[in-house]
């Protein structure tokens, strides 16, 4: 037992650095001979070490101690939690801005789209309601009606059967002729047709868009002027009047009885009347008549959602655009005031008026 | 500029620290306090929690310092509050299970190497701490005093009532070879 003291002390004395330099060689000797020594000193070593470092923390935590106390903690405290709360509110606030922008942009991005959706659904809706009658002809139909009048008469159309056709009615005895301005539209040559199957070459002289008229005139040396049988009214008709129509929706002439639907055309276009009657392509321009023969206006599209229901420009109308033409081409005006058909049956009334009713084709 | 400025403040408290310099670490403590605090309460800490968090950020701080090859690599003040924030989440975590902090406009940067390092050092306190506090009294304070506080024999033997520093050397002999085995039996188990 003292033997291990002395071990201990000598051990201690090594570790600490207080042997003579001869002593530390001896007992690094001692050291490298004996491993039972080396252990203990290995062990010693680390125990001094780790009895260091307690204390260092000891100390360490003594001083903090002191220190915390010569703190003043509720002031700090008070401190802290005022800028926490200062803190909290801010970021509420912030929170609450954020929100609030973010449903703005959510609200405006909305609006904005549900107007551009409407827009674009109202500008395709009311081109997909509203046709036009004008008529692409069909080929093989044409070409045996061209082989028809070719052994009824000598005066015929050029054999191409043209791109477009509708149907025009004469406003003067001298070859005027009114059509829808969306049949002629483009144009290169315009040629019309009779019933008997006589053509004409026509050329445009005036047109309308906005009320979608045009007035033709028969350019042609071998066209004979006659009176016409109709005239143009001028008062609106009222609500339920029958009406009659005659057009070249194929390439005879066709007959539709109807009636007067609403005053006032489609999209509430008080320059047109809304005809309950049935049309088809090619029925644009056709005149319509009431029941005394009169000319009340003119056939110019459909409403493509339902059935039966077509648009016609008001004759009270046309008239006005037949007095604002230019000067020099001018109708003569009397010609539209006699009436030869009232009191006449229906049957005559469309014999009569089937040599005024042309079959327009257009080549472009 | 500010920046360098802080840098350099850094270094030197560190410098104190590291030297046991009574007035740095009085700097350290009370500059950087009341941000923990601040952290602790505004996640339903008390101010004892913000002292034991702090204190041991300090000492895990100070374990770092001993290093010689110790660098700081971020400003002081966001190191310490890190290492708290780190401490602290892992302190209510472990009392309430599932519980994360909410981000805050304090700088973070990961730390965890250091806690790991620290849980080490600490489990070695630990040991030490209950082996001295086993061993019981008189044995303590003599070796307390002999080998922390540095007194000699001669002043251990007069303070404790020993006829000569022999008798007191006798003693603490003793005391050391229990402290020895207490220490051991544990630390061999780590």
């Amino acid at each position: 037992m003292k033997d291990d003291m002395i071990l201990l002390h000598e051990i201690e004395r090594y570790l600490t650095g207080e042997m003579s330099q001869a002593e530390s060689i001896a007992f690094d000797e001692l050291r490298r001979t004996n491993p039972l020594i080396d252990q203990q000193v290995a062990e010693h070593r680390l125990l001094l070490d780790q009895l260091e470092s307690y204390g260092q923390r000891k100390s360490l935590q003594l001083k903090m101690n002191r220190i915390h106390e010569k703190l003043n903690i509720p002031v700090l405290t008070e401190q802290a939690e005022a800028e926490n709360q200062k803190a909290k509110r801010l970021k509420i606030r912030r929170r609450t801005i954020t929100n609030l922008a973010a449903a703005a942009c959510i609200a405006l991005v909305t609006s904005l789209s549900t107007i551009a959706v409407m827009q674009h659904d109202a500008k395709r809706k009311s081109t997909a309601q509203y046709e036009d009658v004008r008529r692409v002809l069909n080929n093989i139909q044409r070409s045996q009606n061209a082989l028809i009048n070719d052994i009824n008469n000598k005066k015929r159309a050029p054999l191409n059967p043209g791109t477009y056709g509708g149907t025009g009615f004469a406003v003067s005895g001298n070859g005027y002729i009114v059509t829808n301005y969306h049949v002629v539209a483009g144009a290169d040559s315009v040629y019309v047709q009779n019933n008997k199957g006589e053509a004409y070459k026509a050329v445009n002289i005036f047109e309308d868009i906005s009320s979608d008229l045009a007035v033709l005139k028969i350019a042609d040396s071998t066209f004979k002027s006659q009176p016409l049988p109709y005239s143009l009214k001028s008062q609106g008709l009222k609500l339920g009047e029958e009406v009659f129509t005659m057009g070249y929706p194929r390439d005879e002439i066709v007959y539709g009885k109807g009636y007067i639907s609403a005053k006032t055309g489609f999209n509430g276009d008080t320059t047109a009347y809304q005809v309950s009657i049935p049309v088809n392509p090619g029925n644009s321009g056709a005149p319509l008549l009431d029941s005394r023969g009169d000319i009340v206006g003119i056939v110019t599209g459909k409403q493509t959602t339902s059935d039966g229901i077509a648009f016609a420009v008001k004759s009270a109308h046309l008239k006005r655009l037949l007095e604002e033409m230019p000067k020099d081409k001018q109708i003569k005006k009397d010609q539209l005031h006699k009436n030869h058909l009232d009191g006449l049956n229906r049957v005559d009334q469309i014999k009569k008026l089937e040599d005024f009713v042309y079959m327009i084709k257009v080549y472009n | 500029m500010k920046q360098h400025q802080d840098i350099t403040k850094d270094r030197e408290l560190l410098l104190g620290l590291a030297e046991g310099d009574d007035k740095s670490l009085e700097i350290i403590y009370s500059e950087n306090f009341p941000v923990v605090l601040r952290m602790i309460l505004n996640h339903n800490g008390s101010e004892d929690d913000a002292k034991d968090i702090f204190q041991e950020a300090i000492i895990i701080l100070y374990e770092k310092v001993q290093k010689d090859d110790f660098s700081l690599s971020s400003r002081l003040k966001t190191f310490l509050y890190s290492v708290c924030r780190h401490l602290w989440l892992k302190k209510v975590q472990r009392t309430y299970n599932m519980y994360s902090l909410s981000n805050e406009l304090e700088e973070i940067i990961p730390v965890a190497d250091e806690l790991e390092t620290h849980q080490a050092k600490d489990q070695e306190f630990q040991i030490m701490e209950s082996a001295l506090q086993n061993m019981g009294q008189p044995c303590q304070t003599i070796l307390e005093d002999y080998y922390l506080h540095k007194r000699s024999m001669q002043e251990i033997a007069e303070k404790f009532g020993y006829t000569n520093a022999e008798n007191a050397k006798n003693q603490k002999y003793k005391c050391l070879m229990r402290l020895k085995k207490l220490f051991f039996d544990r630390y061999k188990t780590l």
